[in-house]
């Protein structure tokens, strides 16, 4: 399997400001996205994940460094027929209804009239818009924006899907349905290239992760990598066991009605605690070992730069 | 600079510059040949119905002071091509859209009276328009003299020559020889005795030699022509009475016609000529 | 196309545009209005309202052009609708002429119907269809392609006030080409009048489209210069379009 995206030492200066003073965003940004993997960029805001992506579509021309999609010189039309992209806040012609957006689309890329009716009656059913059709842009939520966002991106099926915060802004349901239509990508063997804000969505979903900082990439690497599997501590929550037994176990102790719940540190005391709710023929309601998330290795990674 | 960068880019930008720099020769050469083409002019037709000049310095939002330069700058243009026969049919009313539009604009009024008078040989016009910039500008002495000059030298109009002289020569920063125009003008009307005034006035305030000699030159010839008019006269009395003409002037006196023979300015007697009766000065005013 | 595609929803957007159709009535009450200005003149009546029409048709079809042109590209950076455009394969010349023929579309919509008020007021008059006036409308037509090129030109890389006013100044001086010719016979050789003289060449002659007078007094047109204005328009628009591609290609969306 090839590489989907490959960016190497990519460069890119600003000339801002009347009396123009350079500055320079992205200082040599180096990654690579293998074909049919979903890989996070990850980063705070002003490190310079927008401006890698419009690098990468071609709407910003760096000023060095090299940037391949599929093989192919980026800026080339091959390259890009193979991809569709989401930016972030997408904003598009209100006085279009969904349909007629995406036949605008559609005809971008000169497709033949039944494939394209076909293709956006598909990709309306996939995103949840079939109801909202024919209602103007204008009349959209930003979570709809968001969906017939997503359905432009894929009007020409692209081999990957380049999105710009695709969950920001969308309710809890909304981000499952997003999440999942992604990694239904990934089956359908699409590479998807997104920045989140949201780090447990990344978790859940990325293969690969990039983080961002001060225009370089500061770590990368496949997700199980780069999240131990070191247990920081675990919780367990019990019922049927006065509180005092546990005592000497665990710490933060706390309780509420008849549940007790306990933070222990170390591993081998779990099975301590486990014994003992056997022994007082309690029951374990619930029993969670607390790994390092992503969040850890993202705050960490920031603050230590 | 986004021409410089795309200038370092690939063959499409140089094929695009090299395109872009066709289209310019082609249009300019195409309006060096447009330029060759000759196209019916008719640039005064449309004056017909611009409206009056009121009217246009309201249209003018406040600008008709530069509306007035610009439509001066169009007639001068206009009345000096000799090929657009009918140009003087709207003469007046171009020339009172400009005074409308900024009547303390002198130049209009001269230029217009000029035209009039040079061109299109229509005087009325020519005093029509400095009247009106005069009424404008009472104080500016240029208008009237202007008429005065047209009245002298066009019209031989001599009272309306002095007329005007009259108004321009005490205005503020009218020239000496206003004044002596004024008196030529009456001289020329035939009124001698204001006339020898005015010139003694001019004399006696001379401020050079040069001014003084020209009063002095006309006074002679004011005073020559008082003196000829009296001897006329008495020639013509002593006719009437002695039924034949006298043989010198001397005999009017004898007659008792005239206490005493007049003098001219420089003392000399005045020439008779016994065969016509005919009594003139000495000397050329001029050459004396 | 995609061009065409990038017109079609470009002449959707622009029929939306509510200048447009402020701008079309007043064209049409100041065609109207020539009517009633006819009654005050003194001689031909007609003349006053082929001039006040064809005016009409000229001037408002230039606000149209520029007013809707500036905003044209301007908005699409602004709202950042262009961002999933030109992340599309459309080449960025493609998005430049695609505006650019949705406008000139929007222009001949509209242009056709003032000169169909026109020609019926004019008919009502005449009891004549004047077809001559058609040939001072078409090339009042080239005009506001020209016209419209410039401002999509200044909306690629300014804002709409900007762009309008150096757009105006681009009428303003093509209809002032004249001027410069005149003050070119009275200047004395030197670099100056050479600096002129290819000021002259470069800057628009405007004039070359101007029928208006010869149409309403009846005056004869050489036949060369229909070919020539028209070649004239074509090339000075191709011009100005490469212009604006050339600096549209380079930029940066930040």
């Amino acid at each position: 399997m090839g590489d989907a995206i490959r960016i190497e030492n990519l460069k890119k200066s600003f000339r801002l400001g009347f009396i123009p003073k350079t500055r320079e965003i992205l200082k040599g940004i180096s990654f690579s996205v293998k074909e049919g993997e979903i890989f996070g960029y990850l980063g705070p805001n002003g490190a310079g994940k927008t401006t890698t992506i419009k690098c990468l579509l071609g709407l910003i021309f760096p000023d060095a460094g090299t940037i391949e999609i599929f093989g192919q010189p980026h800026l080339a039309s091959r390259a890009r027929q193979a991809l569709g992209f989401l930016p972030e806040n997408p904003y598009f012609y209100d006085y279009l209804t969904a349909t007629e957006f995406l036949a605008f689309y559609a005809d971008l890329f000169g497709l033949a009239r039944e494939e394209k009716n076909e293709r956006i009656a598909r990709l309306l059913k996939l995103v949840g818009l079939e109801r909202a059709a024919s209602l103007r842009l204008r009349k959209y939520s930003r979570g709809m924006l968001q969906r017939v966002g997503l359905a432009q991106a894929l009007i020409n099926d692209p081999k990957l899907v380049i999105l710009d915060e695709p969950l920001g802004g969308m309710d809890p349901l909304g981000r499952k349905e997003i999440r999942d239509i992604i990694v239904r990508f990934k089956d359908e063997g699409k590479t998807v290239f997104f920045t989140s804000h949201i780090l447990q969505d990344i978790e859940m979903i990325c293969d690969h992760v990039a983080i961002i900082v001060g225009g370089r990439v500061v770590k990368q690497g496949a997700l199980q990598d780069l999240v131990s599997e070191k247990v920081l501590f675990t919780e367990l929550t019990v019922s049927g066991v006065p509180p005092e037994a546990f005592r000497g176990l665990g710490e933060g102790l706390s309780v509420q009605g008849d549940r007790v719940f306990l933070k222990i540190l170390e591993a081998g005391r779990v099975d301590d605690a486990l014994a003992l709710v056997r022994e007082k023929n309690g029951k374990v309601v619930s029993l969670s070992p607390r790994t390092e998330t992503l969040e850890d290795i993202f705050v960490e990674t920031v603050t230590g730069q | 600079m986004p021409r410089e960068r795309a200038a370092a880019r690939g063959p499409a930008t140089l094929l695009l510059v090299l395109f872009l720099l066709g289209m310019c020769a082609s249009f300019m050469a195409l309006k060096a040949k447009t330029d060759t083409i000759v196209r019916k002019k008719v640039p005064g037709s449309s004056i017909i119905y611009i409206p009056s000049g009121k009217f246009l310095k309201y249209a003018t939002f406040g600008y008709s002071a530069l509306a007035a330069d610009l439509i001066y700058l169009w007639a001068i243009q206009y009345y000096s091509t000799p090929t657009i026969d009918d140009r003087f049919d709207h003469l007046d009313h171009v020339f009172a859209i400009i005074a409308d539009l900024d009547p303390a604009y002198l130049d209009p009024y001269e230029t217009g009276a000029l035209i009039a008078t040079a061109e299109a040989r229509d005087i009325k016009l020519a005093f029509k328009i400095l009247d009106n910039g005069f009424a404008k500008n009472p104080k500016e002495w240029l208008l009237p003299f202007e008429a005065g000059h047209i009245a002298m030298m066009d019209l031989k109009d001599y009272d309306l020559a002095r007329q005007y002289f009259e108004k321009c020569m005490n205005l503020p920063g009218a020239p000496d020889f206003t004044r002596r125009l004024y008196a030529n003008a009456l001289y020329k009307r035939g009124d001698l005795e204001t006339s020898w005034q005015t010139w003694l006035e001019i004399y006696n305030t001379a401020p050079d030699e040069r001014t003084k000699k020209i009063a002095s030159n006309h006074l002679y010839q004011v005073k020559s022509a008082i003196d000829t008019n009296r001897l006329k006269d008495a020639v013509g009395k002593f006719q009437e009475r002695a039924g034949r003409l006298p043989e010198e002037l001397a005999d009017l006196v004898r007659a008792g016609i005239l206490d005493k023979l007049p003098q001219d300015l420089d003392g000399q007697d005045y020439v008779y000529d016994p065969k016509t009766g005919g009594v003139k000065a000495a000397t050329s005013p001029w050459k004396r | 196309m995609r061009i065409w595609a990038i017109a079609g929803i470009t002449f959707k957007e622009a029929k939306r545009d509510r200048i447009l159709y402020l701008l079309f009535f007043f064209a049409a009450v100041a065609i109207l209005a020539s009517r009633v200005l006819a009654i005050l003149t003194v001689g031909d009546r007609v003349k006053i309202i082929k001039d006040v029409g064809l005016a009409s048709i000229s001037i408002f079809g230039v606000l149209m052009a520029v007013l809707i042109g500036t905003s044209l590209v301007y908005k699409e950076i602004d709202k950042k609708t262009i961002f999933t455009l030109l992340s599309k394969p459309l080449h960025r010349a493609e998005f430049i002429l695609g505006k650019f023929f949705g406008l000139v579309l929007t222009l001949l919509v509209m242009t056709a119907g003032m000169s169909l008020i026109f020609l019926v007021i004019v008919y009502l008059h005449t009891f004549r269809i004047e077809w001559t006036m058609l040939v001072a409308i078409a090339y009042i037509f080239l005009e506001l392609v020209l016209v419209t090129a410039v401002a999509i030109l200044f909306s690629s890389f300014s804002t709409p006030i900007l762009s309008s006013i150096f757009s105006l100044a681009f009428y303003l001086i093509g209809h002032l080409s004249w001027g410069l010719e005149l003050l070119i016979k009275k200047m004395s050789a030197g670099a100056g009048r050479t600096a002129a003289q290819f000021l002259y060449m470069f800057l628009p002659d405007l004039e070359n489209f101007n029928f208006k007078t010869e149409v309403v007094h009846n005056l004869p047109i050489p036949a060369g210069i229909y070919l020539s204005s028209f070649l004239y328009g074509v090339f000075y628009t191709a011009f100005i379009l490469a212009l604006a591609v050339i600096i549209f290609r380079r930029r940066d969306f930040i």
